[in-house]
């Protein structure tokens, strides 16, 4: 809210002495604009194209074209009929749904309580998240992974469910707190007084106000586990648990490589989290901000 | 009389552990898949540990600190890390500056222009990586294609087989892959800047350049530092997009030290020696956000 207000208020320009500056000003804000949808977009339509056209035309050492000569599916066909991709679609949407769902119910709860209480050690939980930041992640896998098969969950389902589950909780919660922040107090103590329980008020009071939080952690932990690469290349041997990116990335490795099948498979890809993004992409915005500027 | 006592004893006592029940799965992370984690690595870093002579675990002291940092790659892979964290983080923070001063007043459409300027930020390193390998290939790749066609190069270049190109396509994937994290942050901070601020500013006839550094970069500055600290740990720490384009190679001459480690720890599955090189450049590391911190009061910066 209070940034939209914000943006309301900076519409209101002075119009006075700088008619000739504004319009020169404007075209280049123009242009840089322009040039940055140019640098998103380019490496995807490369991405695309090269999934729409035929072995014979990406392969042309002559030539490389902007456009396809043909358009054909038979990238996207050999994907799904010769390497079985739906297993690894299937298992890649499941991972996410399933974390995603899970993080946000439990992020409202940690988030709940980081807001809302002052207690003994929250500073210091505060701390060792900053410092966490900083070790790099391939250093905690090392340890993980003996402890994980000391407790046989290497090759599983549910190993990987922890994973990805506890590898969000810290992010999201910080991110669930925000948004809690920004809630009132006296919006659930007028919830108390008129009789409301902590519950009836959680449920009635606070979650149709939390709802862009919520948006934001599931988006996050959602792009988080379908975006994942090393989790799954690190404890999963077993195919069948593959997602579609350690697929897409044992297939590089190949003498042959199949440039069409990888961009086709890259391009599904990218689309879910693209079309996710779009749509919530205010509110992962705050999320991502929120905490973050003082104001 | 006595039931009451204990029934508000009782009471007192989950008042009290309330709050840690609420963040109890949060605890269960930060202890249990960070700290304790964390003292295994530091057990495994004295052990000679190779996952494929399990058997064989011991003692061994410091010899793997010591093996690590006789390692004859490893100042080439340091002096690596340096380049790729200055150069990605310096040109994103450029990208992203100017992303978010174009789209700081609003236009028309900047919701549906945001989406779309925005979108990398959701991609994953996987696709960012895959697409670019592609472009930057050797023979039909589309950057090759470019640069004939504007007459940079006369002849292709093969970028991911020569040594000191290859780690090229991964530093344009890497900044183009991260700027809009800057944009989103940076643009955030340019937003609570009053608007009074500038228009003052503009009374007074500040030009643009004056602008920028007496106004803006100082209001900014907590906001700045924060991110620039974050993202220089986080890129730093980074290894995926090196594990798809590159694989560290040719010759392991793109090899960042995280990188690395992941060679070390999961292709040569000496865990011991791992973890000893990774502790040892995480001290390193939080010994140089901590200085940061000190020189950059980073404190005032806000809670983050």
């Amino acid at each position: 809210m209070a940034q939209r207000a914000l943006q309301q208020s900076s519409s209101y320009r002075p119009h006075y002495r700088r008619r000739f500056r504004w319009k020169w000003g404007e075209f280049g804000r123009v242009c840089v604009l322009i040039f940055y949808v140019l640098v998103v977009i380019a490496p995807i339509y490369w991405m695309f194209i090269t999934s729409v056209k035929s072995y014979g035309e990406i392969v042309n050492v002559k030539e490389v074209t902007y456009w396809p000569q043909t358009f054909t599916t038979a990238n996207y066909e050999e994907l799904f009929n010769a390497i079985d991709f739906g297993i690894y679609l299937k298992n890649s949407l499941l991972y996410a749904f399933v974390t995603a769902l899970t993080v946000v119910v439990i992020t409202m709860m940690s988030g709940y309580g980081m807001s809302r209480y002052q207690f003994r050690g929250k500073g210091f939980m505060l701390g060792m998240w900053l410092v966490a930041q900083m070790i790099p992640g391939i250093l905690g896998t090392i340890p993980m992974y003996v402890i994980y098969s000391k407790l046989g969950l290497i090759n599983t389902r549910t190993g990987l469910f922890f994973m990805f589950i506890t590898g969000q909780i810290p992010f999201c919660t910080i991110t669930m707190r925000a948004f809690f922040d920004r809630i009132p107090v006296s919006l659930e103590e007028a919830a108390f007084v008129d009789g409301c329980n902590r519950v009836q008020a959680i449920f009635r009071i606070i979650l149709p106000v939390l709802l862009p939080g919520m948006a934001a952690v599931f988006v996050f932990a959602f792009t988080a586990v379908w975006n994942d690469l090393m989790t799954c290349v690190i404890y999963t041997s077993k195919k069948k648990l593959w997602t579609i990116n350690v697929i897409l990335k044992s297939m590089i490795g190949r003498v042959s490589v199949n440039w069409g099948t990888l961009m086709a498979g890259g391009i599904i890809a990218l689309l879910p989290t693209i079309v996710v993004f779009a749509f919530v992409q205010r509110y992962v915005v705050s999320g991502l901000t929120a905490g973050a500027v003082k104001e | 009389m006595n039931s009451t006592i204990k029934l508000r004893r009782r009471r007192k006592i989950l008042k009290a552990i309330e709050p840690y029940l609420f963040c109890l799965p949060l605890i269960f992370c930060l202890f249990g898949l960070f700290a304790y984690p964390m003292i295994r690595a530091v057990i495994i870093s004295f052990q000679r540990y190779k996952l494929t002579e399990l058997k064989k675990v011991r003692f061994i002291g410091f010899d793997n600190y010591i093996n690590s940092l006789r390692d004859k790659n490893l100042g080439m892979i340091t002096w690596n890390s340096i380049k790729y964290v200055v150069i990605v983080v310096g040109l994103q923070f450029v990208l992203g500056f100017g992303l978010a001063l174009a789209l700081r007043r609003p236009f028309r459409f900047r919701n549906v222009y945001q989406a779309v300027a925005f979108i990398p930020y959701a991609l994953s390193g996987f696709v960012c990586g895959l697409m670019f390998r592609w472009s930057f290939n050797g023979e039909y790749g589309v950057v090759n294609d470019l640069l004939m066609k504007l007459h940079i190069t006369s002849s292709k270049i093969a970028f991911l087989g020569t040594p000191g190109l290859s780690i090229i396509p991964v530093y344009v994937a890497a900044i183009w892959l991260g700027y809009q994290f800057f944009a989103i942050m940076l643009l955030a901070a340019l937003q609570s800047i009053p608007q009074e601020v500038y228009e003052s500013a503009e009374l007074d006839g500040c030009g643009w350049w004056r602008r920028l550094f007496s106004i803006i970069i100082p209001y900014i500055r907590p906001t700045l530092l924060t991110i620039l600290m974050l993202r220089v740990v986080w890129t730093f720490n980074s290894y995926e997009l090196i594990y798809v384009i590159t694989e560290g190679g040719p010759a392991s001459s793109s090899e960042t030290l995280t990188s690395y480690l992941f060679t070390r720890a999961y292709s040569n599955l000496d865990f011991g020696a791992a973890s000893a090189l990774g502790l040892m450049f995480a001290v390193v590391l939080l010994i140089c956000a901590g200085i940061y911190m000190k020189l950059t009061k980073y404190n005032q910066a806000g809670d983050f």
